[in-house]
């Protein structure tokens, strides 16, 4: 008797443990969510957010995995994508990034929970969302939005009685005004690390180049022989004269400081540089894009820059609580908070306001996205890798005199034939 | 006790190994085999397809990738690259250096000898990416070697790492700069258990500093001689901190090396298959190494 009752109780311990352990379970919902912002200043908006929601949803758990800086990033969520530890909730660039992702077919397509949502997704600026729409799906949601433009000396600028150039003539009548005045190298530039070379040349072809060519081609479905590209890259080479000394041995940051430091009047920096800026330069400044090119085919009122965004994992189990992350996480509040705390663009309607920002200048940093007619993405995110460095390699190999514009497209048209392969 | 055991051993029929002894190398062996020879055989299989680190499919080319190789001119730039880089290191990391050990343990020099030593041995305890940051400022247009050069008139602002003819050479002398103290420290104190006796029998014999160096030193640092000559060379071709924090291989690809063109292709554009076809390459090309020195400074035997 006493042993059946000792087995009695043991067996409704072994029991009692077994409910304890399904119903934490089922009260926490477990999320991981993947981010690569380590440092300041998003490392701690990012902290921020998840607090507030973890406090506003004491159900769900978000479990960060640890972040990692832009190249790393790069490579681990690859690494994740195709592993069976892919992260519930992660942050993508649009364009050809995403698509490879997207590729994996691992990523969730969310135009469900957009529409179930519409009062949620109408709040977020329209020209955002085409960057993350593959096979007429979208995938990501866009959130935090950027575009690169001519930062220019607006004191510079009234004092010599010059205006925004629209057109390329008017720009090098520009940069040669400022070097009869005393700027000797009104444009500064950092291209050693090659993504801001691809910056510049992705505007540009943008300009020149025939937009259906352009497409075909960045589909790996023409062949690089279209003139516009040389004649584009012999009108970036025309820039040199105007840059500081070697631009190929300085990085993008050393550009920028040129520029604070008001010993170049222009520089190509992006929007989401403006808290940059706007902490060290004693002088006004305002922007403009990128003039339209001579005998350019491409619509000049683009504006080059892609948004960031959020995606969730197709493997995830708890979708419906991955979905109201991404929605607390881009919305009017916490876009704000985002905008204020890190000086990011957020592309929810209303998060750039006048309290949020730091700067009138980001204020006027969102109209001129919202005037823009559409969105040049990055070229290294437009096009294959391979083919992107070809052109990055190019700019610089163009820089140093190693080689000319025709020799630049046919390493293009070479990087193309093994990009096909892949 | 002893002799209990070595006539039980050879009571037996064969001298057999006991089997526990199969059991203590087993966790190595199982470590080394799928962390270092797996990989390695699995890389030769590799470069026989193309593939991305995103997809699962492979497309299989057969010997493509061999034949891209053969003609692939960033991997002739990047061979020159590695090859002068093995040259300059020998010359500064093996020879300067012992030649530095020697004069820094003669008795003359000994007073200033530990300033010198640790002087030459700090720079070993900074991390590469460090010191490729201070050679950034250094070299920059506007940096430190730039104004001490206009001291002798003009103003120089020569951008070194924008240059392709001096990007390379950038990035070698930095590293001359970072590892000769540890290969000088590494015959110091070989140098340092060379018996004073033979020394000053030299001495009293009448040979001469060069003629105590060559004769004496030298050969007797011989087996110190080899390792660091093996980790320099070896080192010299398997480079990629230094390169890719100071130049990522640029400008375009004239200071690439082996190792930094391999991760430019795996990592950022992803073929995968063809940087295992260069992974192959740095291999042969280290094992060829080895082995030749091996042969040619016949040690390791006594």
């Amino acid at each position: 008797m006493k042993r059946i009752i000792a087995l009695l109780l043991a067996f409704m311990m072994v029991l009692s443990l077994t409910t304890t352990i399904t119903a934490s379970a089922e009260e926490k919902i477990k999320l991981t969510f993947f981010h690569r912002w380590p440092n300041e200043p998003k490392g701690p908006y990012m902290d921020e957010v998840i607090r507030k929601f973890e406090e506003a949803y004491p159900n769900i758990d978000i479990v960060v995995i640890d972040p990692v800086l832009n190249d790393s990033y790069k490579e681990k969520i690859r690494v994740l994508i195709g592993s069976s530890d892919i992260p519930d909730v992660f942050m993508s660039w649009s364009g050809s990034f995403g698509a490879n992702l997207v590729k994996s077919g691992r990523v969730l397509p969310l135009d469900d929970m957009i529409a179930a949502n519409p009062e949620w997704s109408g709040k977020i600026i329209d020209s955002q969302w085409g960057p993350f729409q593959y096979d007429g799906k979208q995938y990501g949601i866009p959130w935090s939005m950027d575009g690169k433009v001519f930062y220019y000396n607006k004191t510079v600028f009234v004092e010599l009685g010059l205006q925004e150039p629209d057109t390329w003539d008017e720009f090098i009548t520009v940069l040669k005004t400022l070097q009869e005045n005393g700027y000797p190298h009104p444009i500064s530039a950092g291209f050693q690390a090659e993504w801001a070379v691809s910056h510049y040349l992705g505007a540009m072809v943008q300009r020149r180049v025939d937009p259906d060519v352009v497409t075909k081609d960045y589909a790996l479905e023409g062949d690089f022989t279209d003139q516009g590209y040389v004649d584009t890259l012999n009108s970036f080479l025309e820039l040199k004269e105007y840059m500081n000394e070697d631009p190929n041995s300085v990085d993008h940051s050393f550009a920028r400081n040129l520029f604070i430091d008001g010993e170049s009047v222009l520089c190509l920096m992006q929007l989401a540089e403006i808290k940059r800026v706007e902490d060290g330069a004693d002088f006004e400044y305002s922007f403009f894009d990128m003039p339209a090119l001579p005998g350019g085919l491409g619509d000049p009122d683009e504006l080059e820059g892609a948004p960031e965004g959020m995606m969730i994992s197709a493997e995830c189990e708890h979708p419906e609580a991955a979905a109201e992350f991404v929605r607390f996480f881009i919305s009017e509040e916490n876009g704000a908070l985002m905008t204020k705390m890190t000086g990011e663009l957020s592309c929810v309607e209303g998060a750039v306001n006048p309290d949020s920002v730091s700067t009138p200048i980001q204020l006027d940093a969102v109209e001129l996205i919202k005037k823009a007619s559409g969105t040049t993405l990055w070229q290294d995110n437009a096009v294959d890798a391979t083919v992107a460095s070809a052109f990055m390699k190019g700019g610089q190999l163009l820089y140093t005199g190693d080689k000319t514009a025709e020799q630049v497209m046919e390493d293009v048209r070479a990087a193309l034939e093994l990009a096909k392969q892949k | 006790m002893m002799m209990q055991r070595t006539t039980r051993l050879q009571g037996k029929k064969r001298q057999k190994t006991p089997w526990s002894a199969y059991l203590y190398v087993f966790p190595m062996v199982v470590l080394m085999g799928v962390f270092i020879y797996y990989p390695i055989f699995v890389n030769f299989y590799y470069t026989l397809y193309n593939f991305s680190a995103f997809s699962l499919s492979h497309t299989f080319v057969g010997l493509g990738n061999i034949r891209l190789l053969l003609s692939d001119p960033v991997i002739a730039t990047a061979l020159r690259n590695n090859i002068f880089y093995c040259l300059i290191s020998i010359g500064f990391q093996v020879l300067l250096a012992l030649g530095l050990a020697f004069i820094l343990e003669e008795p003359l020099y000994r007073r200033f000898s530990t300033v010198f030593r640790t002087t030459y041995f700090i720079p070993v305890l900074i991390s590469m990416t460090i010191v490729a940051m201070l050679f950034m400022q250094i070299l920059s247009p506007r940096g430190l070697l730039n104004s001490f050069l206009s001291l002798f008139g003009g103003k120089v602002r020569t951008g070194w790492l924008g240059r392709s003819s001096s990007a390379i050479f950038c990035a070698i002398f930095m590293s001359q700069w970072h590892s000769m103290g540890y290969t000088t420290m590494l015959f110091i104190v070989d140098i340092q258990k060379i018996p004073t006796e033979l020394l000053e029998a030299a001495e009293i014999d009448g040979a001469n500093r060069i003629q105590r160096f060559l004769k004496i030193v030298v050969p007797l640092v011989r087996e110190m001689f080899f390792v660091v000559m093996v980790t320099t060379v070896s080192g010299a071709f398997l480079v990629f901190n230094d390169v890719y924090v100071l130049t990522r291989g640029g400008p375009g690809n004239s200071s690439t090396t082996l190792a930094v063109y391999m991760y430019d292709m795996a990592f950022t554009q992803d073929r995968m298959g063809y940087a295992s076809t260069i992974a192959i390459l740095m291999f042969v090309i280290c094992v060829i190494l080895a082995l030749t020195q091996r042969r040619l400074l016949r040690t390791g035997k006594g």
